[in-house]
């Protein structure tokens, strides 16, 4: 069960190993770049709706968006039309079949997520004209959409891991790891973005529940990608794509004028609204593929344990004091975004305290209640990662 | 009527309020400037929703039409006004279609410029969610069968990937492989169906908290008194959201927001109509007196025995108007007592003959329903003009009739369509006044009821005007079907009312 699946030499089918890489690439960097179109037009659409207000099918977020899905499904869709009708023996031989057509595992579910964010669109335009205009992300069609996008990122992902799983050669495995490094990157920028609503901003860092939300959300796929990484810190490097991900958006956005276009507006907007400066992800991370490594040969249950209390503990000890920070004046320019807020939020006290803290019966904070918030996103956390090895386990495996 | 609109001091802003019933939209027919405009406010039935404003300018050419809104009490920003586009084949309309993002109270200002310069109208609007949207059946089935699709597809890639997809390239899978396999697709059948199970339940919940928190009026309590004097009807507004308004930790342990208190509209505290079901063969429109605007009371007019559906229409300081509903059995009433109101006012009796669409009043005179042959059709603009001759066919004059030069009700027989309109739309004057204080910037804006009051008193202490006896109604009906309009005018002291029938056809889909 904990152990990494060693590199399978292939079949005698298999021919140079070269040719058989530059012909596989291309899905590949196509279902990448989608996946990064995706991810980088729905953050520009937040802060889109955080700006403008305005929306309609045609913005340019959603236009990103949009060519991000029909460059996964049409890619893909090729490449299995190609594989099952004028595929060579070798990439038929590294398919897996699928209602009679033969396509790589990462097409397929590339393919399912394009047409779950098809469906996603009339869903959520009857939803918006049943319940109105929904502005949070949490919703029914909104997680219609997620989905489909995630499982965009996760067929990219499935891509890079079966050419990194298969891969012989210490270049090619170097290169299609770092491929895989990316894919999950881009995917835990989706996942952090989806669970912004609750972790995200610094105003909720000395709240349990954002340790609650962000270990039982984000140690799985933390744990999962360093488990299933060939890199020696895949998860590591994951991190860092999303925080590059995020660091520049948040420093390319506020770059771009712009005012609201719907009322009420409270507050003066001239640029773009940014996103939060990123979760100091690296340092879990890090703590991750440490434990991992070194841990490789124990058991997963004792391993998710020791992974959910590092994790939680160091995103901790990370951002209660950066959370401090910014909140005060030092933090509120151009290079960590600070009190940055939507037009229509009304300006008040609360956006410089921490909100949602735990309160005993005469409403001052509690320490103890904290710890005790925090024992409970400790045990989710370990329960995530015990999930995060189980998914990492099956991906190390995938092979097509 | 719009002279003494000017003399009040209200006609800078000229403003429109609507909250009826069946009837969201609101219109508006007056000056904006030097122009004269009709503007109609097309409403979203949610919130946030896209409004859609048509302006026509009636016997200029202007340069631009824009429009915005903003929340009633514009303690908030505003973006730039959107540039209305010219309605193709319909000289001097514009369009402008505006997101509504605040529910409650809400301002549309339509601006204009042309050769003669440029005027401006403010339309208040009450936003509310009063309908859920169904999900048309071809909709239903398409997002059925993507349904279908992507959930089969998804066992199936959940197989797909443990029969072959951790295969070597290649290897076929042997037989436990596929059983395996089978296992997964299994598994991932009864996980799916969970995931889609707390996705009905999640949409289920959203679903009916929508429902609880679409719009009502306050709930009211109707009696008929007669103990010791004339018969009179109570209507008492129960609802806790009212009655416990002064009492901020119950508002707030409730989760409801504050109503601003109620303001007087046309003089009154309260319009109180009462229509006689079915059949509609009775009216009476009267204004009951209130101490704590919790408890009102009204003196009937003479009406027939029967049930009989009451709208109550009143104002809030916000701007926002809101008719209460309910109903009540009533004994024969056959004299009018000396306290009555005398601008109370009762009718019964058929509709005007349908042919000449002629009715004659208690004085002798008579009104009109100018119309042609064409057939009246839901949602578009219809013809509501009235002519009123005196006895011996001469041109009418009228006497303002609180504060108008005539008052229309319109209601459709089933009920679930009814407003009550003036000749400058469906306005709602109470609320015209508040949103012209709060446009003056001054200090009134803190004491709204006690200024519109003072503007009341005023109103009535002046010579009575002489008014054309031509009227008209900006309107559109909402549905198909048959409707009333009884139409109210004041001659020689006393109110008269006449009632027409109409029959309103379906829209054609491609008509708008």
């Amino acid at each position: 069960m904990a152990s990494i699946a060693t590199p399978v030499r292939a079949v005698s089918t298999i021919g140079d190993a070269a040719q058989r890489t530059s012909t596989r690439m291309w899905p590949l960097y196509a279902v990448l770049c989608s996946s990064t179109c995706i991810v980088v037009g729905l953050l520009w659409d937040i802060s889109w709706h955080e700006t403008v207000g305005r929306d309609t099918f045609w913005t340019l977020p959603h236009l990103l968006e949009q060519f991000g899905a029909v460059l996964a499904g049409v890619s893909c869709g090729w490449l299995v039309l190609q594989t099952t009708f004028r595929g060579t023996a070798e990439s038929r031989a590294e398919s897996v079949r699928f209602w009679g057509f033969l396509g790589p595992l990462g097409a397929w579910v590339t393919i399912w997520g394009t047409f779950v964010m098809i469906t996603s669109a009339p869903f959520d335009n009857w939803w918006h004209n049943a319940y109105g205009l929904d502005v949070q992300i949490v919703s029914p069609p909104h997680m219609v959409l997620a989905l489909g996008m995630v499982a965009i990122q996760i067929g990219a992902l499935l891509f890079a891991l079966g050419g990194q799983n298969r891969a012989t050669d210490a270049h090619e495995m170097r290169r299609l790891g770092w491929a895989y490094t990316a894919a999950a990157g881009v995917l835990i920028t989706m996942i952090a973005t989806l669970i912004s609503e609750y972790a995200s901003r610094a105003n909720e860092m000395h709240s349990a529940l954002f340790y609650q939300v962000a270990g039982g959300a984000l140690t799985l796929f933390v744990v999962a990608v360093s488990r299933a990484g060939r890199l020696r810190f895949s998860a590591t490097g994951a991190a860092a794509v999303y925080m590059g991900i995020m660091l520049l958006m948040m420093w390319t956005l506020q770059l771009f004028p712009a005012v609201p276009k719907l009322a009420p507006i409270y507050r003066e907007i001239t640029h773009m609204v940014p996103p939060s400066f990123p979760l100091l992800l690296v340092f879990p991370a890090l703590a991750v593929d440490l434990l991992v490594r070194w841990n490789a040969g124990r058991h997963d249950w004792l391993m998710s344990v020791a992974l959910g209390v590092a994790f939680v503990l160091v995103l901790v000890a990370c951002q209660w004091y950066f959370a401090d920070f910014l909140l005060s004046p030092g933090a509120r320019n151009y290079v960590f975004a600070g009190d940055q807020w939507a037009y229509m939020v009304r300006p008040g006290p609360f956006q410089h305290r921490f909100w949602n803290l735990a309160r005993d019966a005469t409403g001052h904070p509690s320490f103890p209640l904290f710890l005790r918030g925090l024992g409970i996103a400790v045990m989710i956390g370990a329960a995530s990662a015990r999930v995060g090895l189980w998914v990492g386990n099956g991906m190390s495996r995938v092979m097509r | 009527m719009k002279g003494g609109l000017r003399a009040l001091g209200i006609a800078a802003v000229v403003l429109v309020c609507s909250a009826h019933i069946g009837s969201p939209d609101s219109w508006y027919e007056g000056s904006a400037g030097p122009y004269h405009v009709v503007v109609n406010v097309q409403m979203p039935s949610v919130i946030p929703g896209i409004a859609t404003i048509y302006t026509r300018v009636v016997g200029d050419t202007v340069h631009q039409v824009t429009s915005m809104i903003n929340v009633y009490d514009a303690s908030a920003g505003t973006p730039p006004p959107d540039v209305g586009a010219p309605v193709p084949g319909a000289p001097g309309q514009y369009q402008t279609r505006l997101w509504i993002m605040a529910p409650g109270s809400n301002s549309v200002t339509v601006r204009v410029r042309g050769a003669r310069g440029e005027g401006s109208v403010i339309v208040p609007v009450t936003a509310v969610a009063n309908s859920r949207l169904p999900m048309q059946k071809p909709l239903g089935i398409l997002l059925a069968v993507l349904g279908l699709f992507l959930f089969v597809g998804i066992v199936s890639i959940a197989g797909a990937a443990v029969r072959e997809g951790v295969l070597p390239p290649g290897a076929a899978p042997d037989g436990r492989r596929v059983w395996r396999a089978r296992a997964t697709m299994l598994a991932s059948l009864v996980f799916f169906t969970l995931v889609v199970g707390g996705g009905k339940i999640w949409w289920d919940g959203v679903d009916r908290d929508f429902r609880t928190s679409l719009y009502r009026p306050f709930a009211i309590a109707l009696s008929e008194e007669n103990e010791g004097g004339p018969p009179r009807i109570r209507l008492r507004i129960v609802d806790s959201a009212w009655t416990m308004r002064h009492d901020s930790a119950w508002l707030g342990r409730a989760h409801i927001a504050a109503w601003s208190p109620l303001i007087t509209d046309h003089g009154r505290m309260m319009h109180l109509f009462l229509v006689k079901m079915p059949g509609m063969a009775a009216f009476a429109h009267v204004h009951p007196a209130t101490k704590d605007t919790v408890d009102f009371m009204a003196t009937l007019p003479p009406l027939p025995a029967g049930h009989y559906r009451v709208f109550g229409d009143i104002v809030h300081e916000s701007g926002f108007a809101k008719t209460l509903v309910g109903g009540i059995d009533l004994p024969a009433i056959t004299t009018r007592a000396a306290a009555q109101d005398s601008d109370d006012a009762s009718f019964a009796g058929p509709a005007a003959d349908a042919s000449s669409m002629s009715a004659r009043l208690d004085d002798g005179s008579t009104m009109t329903w100018q119309r042609d042959a064409t057939p009246i059709v839901a949602a578009m603009p219809a013809s509501l003009h009235f002519v009123i001759r005196d006895a011996q066919g001469a041109p009418a004059t009228l006497e303002p009739y609180l504060g108008m030069a005539a008052h229309a009700v319109v209601m459709r027989d089933d009920g679930t369509v009814f407003i009550h309109l003036h000749p400058s739309g469906t306005a709602s004057l109470g609320a015209q006044q508040a949103f012209a204080f709060r446009q003056r910037g001054d200090t009134n804006a803190v004491s709204i009821g006690k200024s519109v009051a003072r503007e009341d008193s005023a109103m009535a202490r002046m010579p009575a005007a002489s008014i054309p006896g031509d009227v008209s109604f900006p309107y559109a009906f909402p549905r198909a079907g048959n409707y009333r309009v009884w139409v109210q005018v004041k001659r020689g002291g006393a109110v008269r009312t006449a009632a027409f029938d109409a029959v309103v056809q379906p829209m054609a889909a491609s008509a708008r």
